[in-house]
């Protein structure tokens, strides 16, 4: 009579899988896209400037160099899924796809020490919808729409003035549960030189962007309490 | 950055009160890090000043101007107050020899006299955390934190000659102020006489002209330099500095007028006795008076809000921005010197959403003609982790970063350099870990599988790894999935639609400290049922228990029945010991047997 407990899944796909779920019904396509980058893709894209911070060794994992490669060459350990977003939305213009939606929850990585909020690798969750008229109050219609399907009816979402290279206007997101707020995400709308990297041009078409940390809203929902649980292999985990 | 409330009060009297200003900041302008309460009754607001404002907003009187415009208060501005001394002809020479400074504007004051500052300017810079110094340094610190345009003052006697601003030469030294040798390459812009290097352009001063107890004549110097040049230079002499802080983040040479104006100002108040001589103001390519046009449909068409041609114009004149209105709906505005975040017309679109509020801005639901495709990749994940998941396999995730590999990083904060090239020697940790905590699990066979990227010579690929009792698999993802039935073209691979999973589920943390498993087996009547001796069991338990008492076999013979329970023992605070478990199930054994015809096993 002794039986096995059912197989259980780790709270991250099943975290992801809800996002997907809830974007794919508000009209997102799923992208995918590699790890290990290039600097176009994970900086230069997205407008980040050559000597901005977030390209130095501190912050972010390079590759080594293989021999006879070139430096333009040389790869990085993708800093966000934002890469997936501009790759997707390239292909989307080439294609003469547009308007579009796209949504990705994928591995990135920093050089950071760990520590309970902290982890060299996370999940995040990155969303953009590009057209003629998408604007902030549509990127705040979905955000509310997703953060209401994921932590609850009674959430409400505000957002805060930010700065990021690659969007203009830029915003923090932030989310108010069980009468706290709580920072998720950054978000804007895409920088026009982000678009025009991306093939498209800014004068015809905008749109919005946005991008957050999984496993925040995992430990918001759930009240985990160390970033590092995530990644021990350890089956205690999948609670839920 | 950190602003005095009372120190913001001086410009905007009508302040609102400090815990409405908070609010108004988050809301309006940037994330107030933190609240301060001063033993004298000042609070002082740690405000991270975003980077697209650090040219104008790293000041008190940029953040009380902002405050002014934002809330329609009125803003006391100090400039028609500052002291305006008599001045005699100068023979300062000051000579620009490189084209990373924009501006140097030079002067020397004689016959000051060093001692202590003012209260007021003490009790300014200890608001925010710095030091009093002297009166002349103090000076120097105060219009920096005031107008946000960063003063130095030498000891005019310790100057051989005049100012030249220039490269240095590689292998060329300067001792700072505090002492620290700096060794320099021709990367790095110094401000020097004819014999010595007197200061880092913008990031710290040297001691050859150090001004001290005895310094008699000054020379100050109000500059502008490149930001991309001061931010390496700091960066490769390991030297942070607010005045660094400053010029990295690009300020108006503009501004530089209005600092020289204000430190000659303070020094006069300081100094009354100083005699001023004339501004030498070196400023080879002015900063050029640009415009921006922008139509209101396309900022109303980023914000998703109609933004009226009235409210755009109000704005406009809060923040004392002069504009024409061109065609219809155009309107060209004549950038302030000090607005180098405005550039396009989205620049307008962020500044009338953060001054209106974001809270203005109804929330929509788009719908867009756009008729998504099913991903490959995420239907061959999901397909593999429900396969996986049905198959009684649970899902694990492990770390990418190994000891070894093919592909490696160039420097980490962790001493795992290199990417994984294969999921299984993760996988094969976590089975190990987790048959040891089988009898916690439930699970009397550990079957685990993580889906994940590898990296190899090749590139990176995604892999499937199974692993069980019986053997370790792994293969890659189009591998694992060849059995998968083909989906019809243009449906997506359902993913799991229920709302809000585990929406009411809290997360339990489990004790890192070992546990002991023990069976309890009793014969008992027929007519006892498992609950009864559960109950017995539960009574006499303790509180160490972290599963069970669980029933795992039960049979009947000769008019008898076997309960058979497993139990787990854990504490959150300690090791337990075998003595104390030993104990708990001797006294719960005889509990048992006492009852009428009940026997352990």
């Amino acid at each position: 009579m002794e039986q096995n407990k059912k197989a259980t899944i780790h709270p991250l796909s099943l975290l992801a899988n809800q996002a997907y779920s809830v974007f794919s019904e508000l009209g997102f396509e799923i992208a995918m896209g590699p790890e290990l980058e290039s600097e176009w893709y994970n900086f230069d894209v997205l407008n980040v400037p050559k000597d901005h911070p977030a390209r130095d060794m501190q912050d972010t994992f390079w590759i080594k160099s293989k021999e006879g490669e070139n430096k333009e060459d040389r790869k990085v350990l993708r800093t966000h899924t934002t890469n997936v977003t501009a790759r997707a939305v390239e292909q989307a213009g080439k294609k003469g796809r547009l308007p579009c939606a796209f949504i990705s929850v994928g591995k990135v990585f920093r050089n950071e020490a760990t520590d309970a909020t902290h982890e060299m690798q996370f999940f995040q969750i990155d969303g953009t919808m590009v057209g003629e008229n998408i604007s902030i109050a549509d990127l705040k219609g979905v955000l509310s729409t997703f953060y209401k399907k994921i932590l609850g009816d009674d959430v409400e979402v505000e957002f805060r003035p930010s700065f990021f290279p690659f969007t203009e206007p830029s915003i923090e997101v932030f989310a108010k549960w069980k009468g706290r707020w709580l920072e998720m995400m950054g978000a804007g709308m895409l920088h026009p030189n982000v678009i025009k990297n991306c093939g498209l041009d800014p004068k015809k078409v905008q749109g919005f962007a946005f991008g957050g940390g999984l496993e925040r809203i995992a430990m918001i929902k759930w009240g985990i309490p160390d970033v590092r649980l995530f990644y021990q292999g350890d089956l205690r985990f999948n609670q839920f | 950055m950190k602003i005095s409330y009372n120190w913001l009060k001086w410009y905007v009297p009508q302040i609102p009160e400090v815990d409405k200003l908070a609010d108004i900041v988050t809301y309006h302008l940037a994330e107030v890090e933190s609240m301060e309460k001063l033993e004298g009754g000042d609070v002082v607001l740690d405000i991270k000043i975003l980077p697209n404002r650090a040219h104008d907003l790293l000041s008190h009187q940029g953040v009380a101007r902002e405050l002014a415009s934002l809330l329609e208060i009125e803003f006391k501005n100090p400039e028609p107050l500052y002291k305006i001394p008599n001045s005699n002809p100068t023979n300062l020479k000051i000579k620009i020899d490189t084209d990373k400074c924009r501006r140097y504007a030079g002067r020397i004051i004689k016959n000051i006299k060093i001692g202590s500052s003012p209260a007021w300017v003490v009790e300014h810079l200890e608001s925010i955390g710095q030091r009093s110094i002297n009166n002349i340094v103090d000076a120097t610190n105060t219009v920096m934190y005031d107008s946000g345009q960063p003063t130095h003052a030498f000891d005019l006697d310790k100057v051989d000659g005049g100012i030249i601003v220039r490269q240095a030469r590689d292998g060329e030294q300067m001792t700072a102020l505090d002492n620290k040798e700096v060794k320099l390459s021709a990367k790095d812009m110094v401000i020097a006489d004819n014999t010595n290097i007197l200061a880092i352009a913008g990031v710290k001063g040297g001691k050859s002209a150090e001004v001290d107890s005895n310094t008699k004549n000054i020379i100050i110097e109000v500059a502008n330099f490149d930001p991309v040049s001061v931010r390496k230079t700091a960066q490769s002499a390991n030297i942070q500095t607010d005045s660094k802080k400053r010029f990295e983040n690009d300020l108006s040479p503009e501004l530089v007028s209005y600092g020289m104006k204000e430190l000659s100002g303070l020094i006069m108040e300081i100094c009354p006795e100083a005699v001023f001589e004339d501004i030498v103001d070196e400023y080879p390519v002015k900063q050029e008076d640009r415009k921006l046009s922008f139509s209101l449909h396309k900022v109303s068409k980023v914000l998703g809000v109609d933004v009226t041609s009235e409210e755009m114009k109000s704005i406009l004149d809060r923040y004392n921005i002069h504009f024409e209105e061109k065609e219809d709906g155009i309107i060209e505005i004549n950038v302030p010197p000090m607005r180098l975040d405005f550039s396009m017309e989205e620049d307008i679109a962020e500044e009338v959403a953060r001054i209106m509020g974001y809270d203005k801005i109804v929330p929509k639901l788009p719908k867009i003609d756009f008729k998504p495709q099913a991903n490959d990749i995420f239907s061959k994940i999901s397909w593999s982790r429900e396969k996986l998941l049905n198959d009684g396999y649970s899902e694990v995730m492990t770390y990418v970063f190994r000891n070894k590999g093919d592909v490696e990083v160039l420097a980490s904060a962790s001493d795992k350099k290199f990417l994984r090239v294969n999921l299984s020697d993760g996988v094969k940790e976590s089975l190990k870990l987790n048959q040891l905590n089988s009898p916690l699990l439930e699970m009397d066979e550990i079957k685990i599988f993580e889906i994940g990227t590898v990296f190899k010579k090749e590139g990176e690929e995604i892999h499937v790894c199974i692993a069980d009792k019986k053997e370790v698999k792994e293969m890659s993802l189009e591998e694992f999935c060849k059995s998968m039935p083909e989906t019809s073209p243009g449906t997506f691979f359902q993913v799991s639609s229920e709302k809000n999973i585990g929406e009411n589920s809290k997360f339990k943390m489990w004790s890192l400290y070992p546990f002991i498993a023990r069976d309890i087996a009793v014969w008992v009547p027929e007519i006892i049922s498992s609950a009864d001796v559960e109950k017995i069991i539960k009574e006499n338990i303790g509180d160490m228990v972290v599963l069970g008492p669980k029933l795992f076999d039960e049979f009947k013979k000769d008019g008898k029945v076997s309960y058979a329970f497993k139990v787990i023992f854990q504490s959150y605070e300690r090791t337990l010991s075998d003595e104390e478990i030993n104990t708990i199930i001797n006294k719960i054994t005889e509990k048992l047997n006492s009852q009428s015809s009940w026997s352990v096993r």
